[in-house]
């Protein structure tokens, strides 16, 4: 009897870990993520930011200097363009190739360990794999990085651009209303704030102002917020993706869905 | 027979629990099934309002909130432009001053010539030249004593005014010094009570810290539910003493700080009590003195440069005594006059550098404001890191008991993946509990 009883406890434990690994197989383990800040220490970026603010304060005394011979707001806002442009050139053509070479460097890491995604290192508060070593390396060496051959495996964390999401006429309506009410909201508080004689009085007033941008907030944005979420939501179950995030946190891979929920959201 | 189907029953139990725990890696959270893959996400921004800190950060944000919301009063702050009226005002004030001791000085040409002339005439006399002597007292005798009178009477009104426009200037100007050493007397003191503040809240922190796993073991052992109820008591006791012990600590601190910012509120009130009257005091001797030396300068004044007009029969070396006298009035006439101008350029620049001064105060009272505002935004943020450290800590904490492989914030949307930030908010309440 006592044998029954340990093989019945040993089928049942030999169950579990038969059982187990293809259940932890499934498990997101293709997450990396990069030290930004660490990166950007670099003595390649750090040179190259160097000279870019060099050719900045170049161009600034320029552009003070044309804009004395501007006769009008229309030269002055060319004048505007005309310097913005140009340092956006200048910055395309120091900071561009050192760029690319990054973005090859964390491609190729990503390729040699199998990531699927490569996510800012602020998002990720446990796990997943620290490749801001890997990446440092490749850039500090002075050989060429190759490519890597093969595009990353389809990610199960999708993301989306949310500058994108918020250009559509009626969120960007509604931001506009929502921005205007808080300028006026601000004015009237404003003058209240002015005479106000008491810290209580003060509070009363703060307080007042926060209810009313929350209210209109409510009113304005929260039924965009809503639509968009459920649009977000439709799309990443459609897609088997199991997370979201916002674009600016992603620097290689992931699926991006930012068409998919631009269309569902429209419709 | 009946001890060994309980055996068998204790197996199966335990050969359930084996496979279970092999499936799930955790009692509560199924953390490798399809749904989760081991993936977990928390709302920081929601975990973090239920940190026994966050009420602090509250309170920052409504302090940085209602310094926005102060500075944005248009009558609340003054602005450069309303500085640089005011000075433009005080420019026009001066300017009309000079203008009324211009026309002092026009109207007193004449009386400093019919001295000039005397002065020629008593010359001409004494070397003989009657005739040329009386033609020059012709001269003088077309100054009326009646317009000399009027002369003397719109000087005195012209220095009254004067008087009080400077007088007025400066009751401004000490009414604003005043008000400005006030203020920062207020900011200092908010400054030091915001330091206190500040050392309480570490206290705070530190202590809810260090007695964090001794608090959690306590509440590890009371969630036990076999415990008997002395036990549950004695535990019980443990905590609510460690938990009396922080607050005892928290509070001497706040005694010690209430009781020396009292004393340093005292201190402050006595040094800006003395600071105000000496420079309120400045202020006061510089009006004296001011007033002193235009009286002394209307005084004094003036005279007529024009040169008198002597007979061509007079000798030339009466004639060269003639251009002395003239020379000596006009290099005296030119030192009063430069005085006079001198001294109004002088009060103009004390008066100026008290605008300066305020605008300065002003600057300062905006730039205090700055400066509290970067300082609450400070403390806010390091508050926060703080809180944010903790909470990523007991993630970890979670995510490696629970077996998770990656734990995220600032997820936009999930539709899988672990939502942890109700376990982690209990957790953390728990922690300070």
């Amino acid at each position: 009897m006592k044998i029954r009883i340990i093989q019945t406890v040993l089928v049942a434990a030999t169950l579990s870990f038969v059982l187990a690994p293809a259940a932890i197989a499934a498990d997101l383990t293709d997450v990396g993520f990069i030290d930004q800040a660490a990166v950007g220490t670099l003595p390649v970026f750090v040179a190259a930011n160097r000279q870019l603010a060099g050719i900045k304060s170049q161009l600034d005394q320029q552009y003070n200097a044309a804009l004395r011979g501007a006769h009008n707001d229309a030269d002055r806002q060319r004048i505007a363009l005309q310097f913005q442009q140009e340092f956006s050139d200048k910055q395309r053509e120091i900071v561009g190739p050192i760029f690319s070479r990054a973005q090859l460097a964390i491609a190729s890491v990503a390729a040699q360990k199998s990531l699927s995604i490569v996510v800012d290192k602020r998002i990720v508060v446990y796990g997943g794999q620290d490749v801001t070593s890997d990446v440092v390396a490749a850039l500090r060496g002075t050989q060429a990085i190759s490519p890597p051959t093969a595009t990353p495996p389809p990610a199960s964390i999708g993301f989306v651009d949310q500058s994108v999401l918020d250009s559509l006429p009626k969120v960007q309506q509604a931001n506009d209303e929502m921005s205007k009410f808080q300028q006026d909201q601000r004015r009237i508080d404003a003058a209240k704030m002015a005479a106000a004689k008491t810290d209580a009085d003060r509070q009363a007033v703060l307080a007042d102002y926060n209810k009313a941008l929350a209210d209109q907030r409510d009113v304005l944005l929260k039924p965009l917020v809503d639509q968009t979420q459920k649009a977000t939501a439709q799309v990443a179950k459609a897609k088997n993706l199991i997370l979201v995030i916002d674009r600016g946190d992603v620097i290689y891979g992931g699926t991006d869905i930012t068409k998919d929920v631009q269309d569902a959201f429209g419709k | 027979m009946s001890k060994m189907r309980s055996a068998n029953r204790a197996a199966l139990a335990l050969a359930l629990v084996l496979a279970a725990s092999g499936l799930a890696g955790c009692g509560q959270v199924d953390v490798h099934s399809p749904q989760v893959r081991g993936t977990g996400y928390f709302r920081m921004e929601d975990v973090i309002k239920h940190h026994p800190l966050y009420a602090q950060v509250a309170q920052l944000t409504d302090a940085i909130d209602t310094i926005g919301l102060v500075a944005s009063a248009p009558q609340a702050p003054k602005t450069a432009a309303e500085i640089a009226e005011a000075t433009a005002e005080l420019n026009r004030s001066l300017r009309d001053a000079q203008n009324r001791t211009n026309a002092i000085i026009a109207q007193d040409q004449q009386e400093y010539a019919a001295k000039e002339r005397a002065a020629m005439a008593a010359a001409l006399r004494a070397a003989g030249q009657t005739q040329a002597a009386n033609a020059l007292a012709g001269q003088v005798g077309s100054t009326s004593t009646q317009q000399a009178a009027q002369i003397a009477a719109q000087a005195n009104q012209n220095f009254m005014q004067y008087q009080q426009s400077v007088i007025a200037q400066n009751n401004q100007a000490s009414a604003s010094i005043s008000q400005q050493l006030q203020i920062e007397a207020d900011r200092q003191l908010r400054a030091r009570a915001e330091q206190y503040q500040q050392s309480e809240t570490d206290l705070s922190f530190q202590l809810s810290q260090q007695n964090a796993s001794e608090r959690l073991a306590l509440k590890t052992k009371l969630s036990n539910l076999a415990l008997d109820d002395a036990g549950r008591a004695q535990l019980e006791s443990q905590l609510n003493a460690l938990q009396q012990k922080q607050n005892d600590a928290e509070l001497a601190l706040h005694n010690r700080n209430e009781a020396a910012l009292a004393q340093y509120r005292a201190q402050l009130r006595a040094q800006t009590g003395a600071a105000i009257a000496a420079r309120v005091g400045d202020v006061q001797a510089q009006t004296r003195s001011q007033l002193e030396s235009r009286r002394n300068e209307v005084g004094a004044q003036l005279r007529d440069l024009g040169p008198s007009q002597v007979e061509p029969s007079v000798s030339p070396a009466v004639r060269q005594q003639m251009q002395q006298i003239h020379q000596r009035f006009a290099a005296a006439f030119q030192t009063d006059a430069q005085k006079a101008v001198s001294d109004y350029q002088a009060v103009k620049a004390d008066l100026d550098r008290q605008y300066a001064a305020l605008h300065g105060a002003d600057v300062g009272a905006t730039g205090a404001a700055a400066q509290q505002l970067a300082s609450l935004e400070r403390r806010r943020d390091v508050l926060t890191k703080q809180m944010q450290t903790q909470i990523v800590a007991e993630a970890n904490r979670i995510a490696k008991q629970q077996g998770f492989q990656v734990v995220f914030i600032n997820v936009n949307t999930a539709v899988g993946g672990y939502d942890m930030t109700d376990e982690l908010t209990k957790d953390i309440e728990g922690l300070h509990q």
